[in-house]
């Protein structure tokens, strides 16, 4: 129920600003979202930070609104832009599913609408489309993390990687090879896993029959904690390196702290780690307008909001103007610094999180900034 | 021993399925209707007993325990809403506009406990301590065991029901010809009514159970309900060991096979065996052949 009323007021939220008048200079923002669908725990993620962004909004700048729910249909995202490009927009908080955001771009484009996403799907930045920016790390960025924290850092020669056979999965489980490759180091065991499958003991025990010196997982949120319980159950002693979705708060829910001791993740940011009083002043407000704990998503989404409001701030009235400054400009986000590589990826950071057993809440073990060489 | 730990793990999984499965045949028995709302309804017991769960009173040692049978008849409450607008209105019209109405009941239920709860995984408490035990090596959760024990007293009590009671017989016999058995006097739509509550709370026993081992979300049901119409498909349209079986026989795929091969590999050894048992026996490896397949 509580739920329910944090979305009732962030719908009441939206039209509290959709209500407001439209000026000369206001940023109007959709919010063209997954909230329904396999993707919502993420959507939501997405939507919650935007709206945030929108309600923090510079002084000076005033915001109209609204959150459409896209579902997971490229078709449904397609008409919520359409939808949304009936008035005057200045940005679409656009959807992280990558086949949506796919499916937006050459719409975008036609309607010159700068898209800001959280998407990780590489192809969207692929398509030459100067409409599209990427406010959290890709694979490229994240899955090097990875590897260099499991070979530099925990000095692993050996490790098993299990992957889930979705397009994420498959992702994450190229870039780790390159990333591993690169290094020096061969995995001893890959093997992907459908999302659906509900004992993961069966690739547990092949993994381990590799002799592997470490467990690199780039699971979803579910499967990853089925793991973690299943080879904290089974007393195995090899450390795990988990994918970003372990770093998700209701990913860490699922399981009793002991379970978690000794498990690290990478991901692009962990706002409940805290890390600066800005971060922390995030995180508390997010709680309290949501009642829920923010993730990596809803904090890149924030900062990629908070970059199209400033450069409304600084004078971009137009759609054009804002893809420019977008294009061009740096932002001192609460996660990292972004900055685009000229194709509209603005993240190029990532941080490794371990849990010490005691806590849900991880500690952050290791920054890798400007992981691309990008931001200067 | 890994043999062994793997054999457990599978046995609970097709326990698991089976649960899934066995609500389904029962409304299929009963009312030759196929509910495709059944992984939905799985799903919302589990989420319903995630709800429930901070109620508990803190000193009670087994919380689990307790929320079962508050579940169930929560749950069959629901059954009688979903048969109240989902099938009875449609029992007179072709097969499937039930199919149809059932399929849209699931949406509702999937999109509605997605704004209600949220989209995150949830886990359910543990019908008891939620603990491990260690049987010389050989490492068992203790659900697991609770899943195996409250699938078989189900299914114990589905068949006992069928094939010993009054209730049963009349469940069958409207389910057969519904027109004579209310010539006969049986009284039809609350023979459906029982049919569907008994169906949805035995959803609910399996959402409890499940959402504790193996997390629960609100767009669980797609595969839960996949699984059950497959074990019912291999194991005989209607039949109950029939679907044990089935379920048993995912698991052994799941679990067994793919810790020789892996999981992608073993899935499709699995649909291909189903599409073998279709040619080979339609009816399934325990059903009759007069039954008809959605």
């Amino acid at each position: 129920m509580r739920r329910f009323l944090s979305i009732l007021s962030a719908t009441v939220f939206s039209a509290s600003l959709l209500s407001g008048a439209a000026q000369a200079g206001d940023a109007s923002v959709p919010v063209l979202v997954p909230l329904t669908g396999f993707l919502s725990l993420e959507g939501t993620s997405q939507r919650n930070g935007a709206v945030l962004a929108l309600k923090d909004a510079p002084a000076g700048v005033a915001v109209r609104s609204e959150v459409i729910d896209t579902g997971t249909s490229p078709e449904a995202a397609v008409t919520a832009l359409e939808r949304a490009a009936g008035g005057k927009v200045t940005a679409v908080a656009a959807s992280m599913l990558g086949t949506q955001m796919l499916a937006m771009l050459p719409l975008a484009q036609e309607y010159g609408i700068p898209l800001v996403t959280v998407s990780g799907t590489a192809s969207i930045t692929e398509q030459g489309n100067p409409w599209v920016f990427r406010f959290f790390p890709g694979d490229a960025v994240t899955k090097e993390a990875h590897a260099r924290y499991v070979a530099e850092e925990l000095g692993k020669k050996r490790p098993a990687v299990i992957y889930q056979t979705t397009a994420y999965g498959q992702s994450g489980k190229a870039h780790l090879e390159q990333a591993f490759k690169r290094l020096g180091v061969e995995p001893v065991f890959e093997e992907g896993v459908d999302p659906a499958a509900k004992d993961l003991l069966p690739v547990l025990t092949k993994a381990l029959a590799a002799k592997p010196d470490v467990l690199v997982l780039h699971l979803h949120s579910g499967p990853t904690a089925l793991f973690i319980r299943q080879a904290a159950a089974n007393g195995v002693e090899v450390p795990i390196v988990a994918g970003s979705a372990m770093h998700q708060p209701s990913t860490a829910a699922l399981l009793e702290p002991a379970e978690l001791k000794g498990v690290c993740a990478e991901t692009a940011a962990s706002p409940v780690s805290g890390g600066s009083p800005e971060v922390e002043a995030f995180t508390a407000a997010y709680r309290k307008a949501f009642n829920a704990e923010p993730d990596a998503f809803a904090l890149g989404q924030y900062d990629g909001i908070r970059m199209v409001l400033e450069a409304v701030k600084g004078g971009a009235g137009s759609a054009e103007e804002v893809r420019k400054a977008l294009s061009a400009g740096t932002h001192r986000g609460l996660a990292m610094t972004y900055r685009s590589d000229g194709k509209g990826n603005m993240a190029h950071s990532a941080v490794i999180v371990c849990y010490d057993g005691a806590s849900r809440v991880p500690a952050i073990a290791k920054r890798y900034d400007n992981v691309t060489g990008v931001v200067r | 021993m890994t043999t062994l730990q793997l054999l457990v793990n599978g046995v609970a999984l097709g326990a698991a399925y089976a649960l899934v499965a066995l609500g389904f045949v029962l409304v299929l028995n009963a009312t030759a209707a196929v509910n495709f709302a059944q992984g939905d309804l799985v799903m919302a017991g589990g989420l319903l007993a995630v709800a429930l769960a901070p109620h508990i009173p803190a000193h009670l040692p087994l919380p689990g325990i307790v929320l079962l049978p508050v579940v169930m008849v929560l749950m069959a409450g629901l059954g009688l809403l979903l048969a109240a607008a989902a099938y009875l209105p449609l029992r007179r019209r072709p097969p499937v506009a039930v199919f149809i109405s059932t399929i849209a009941a699931g949406i509702i239920l999937q999109n509605g406990a997605s704004v209600l709860f949220g989209p995150e995984p949830r886990a359910a408490p543990p019908l008891l301590t939620g603990g491990t035990l260690d049987l010389g090596g050989l490492v068992v959760a203790e659900q697991s065991l609770a899943i195996v024990v409250v699938a078989a007293l189900l299914i114990a009590g589905q068949q006992w029901l069928f094939g010993r009671t009054q209730l049963g017989r009349r469940l069958r016999a409207t389910a057969q010809d519904p027109e004579m058995a209310r010539a006969c006097g049986i009284p039809v739509t609350t023979m459906i009514l029982t049919t569907f509550a008994l169906g949805t709370a035995f959803a609910g026993a399996a959402g409890l159970l499940l959402a504790n081992r193996y997390f629960v979300t609100p767009t669980a049901g797609g595969d839960l309900i996949l699984k059950a119409y497959i074990a019912v498909t291999i194991g005989g349209w209607g039949s109950v060991p029939g679907a044990v079986a089935g379920a048993l026989l995912i698991a052994l795929f799941e679990v067994g096979v793919s810790s020789v091969l892996s999981y992608p590999v073993a899935l499709g050894l699995l649909y291909a065996t189903l599409l073998v048992i279709l040619v080979a026996r339609p009816q399934g490896l325990f059903g009759e052949a007069a039954r008809r397949r959605a």
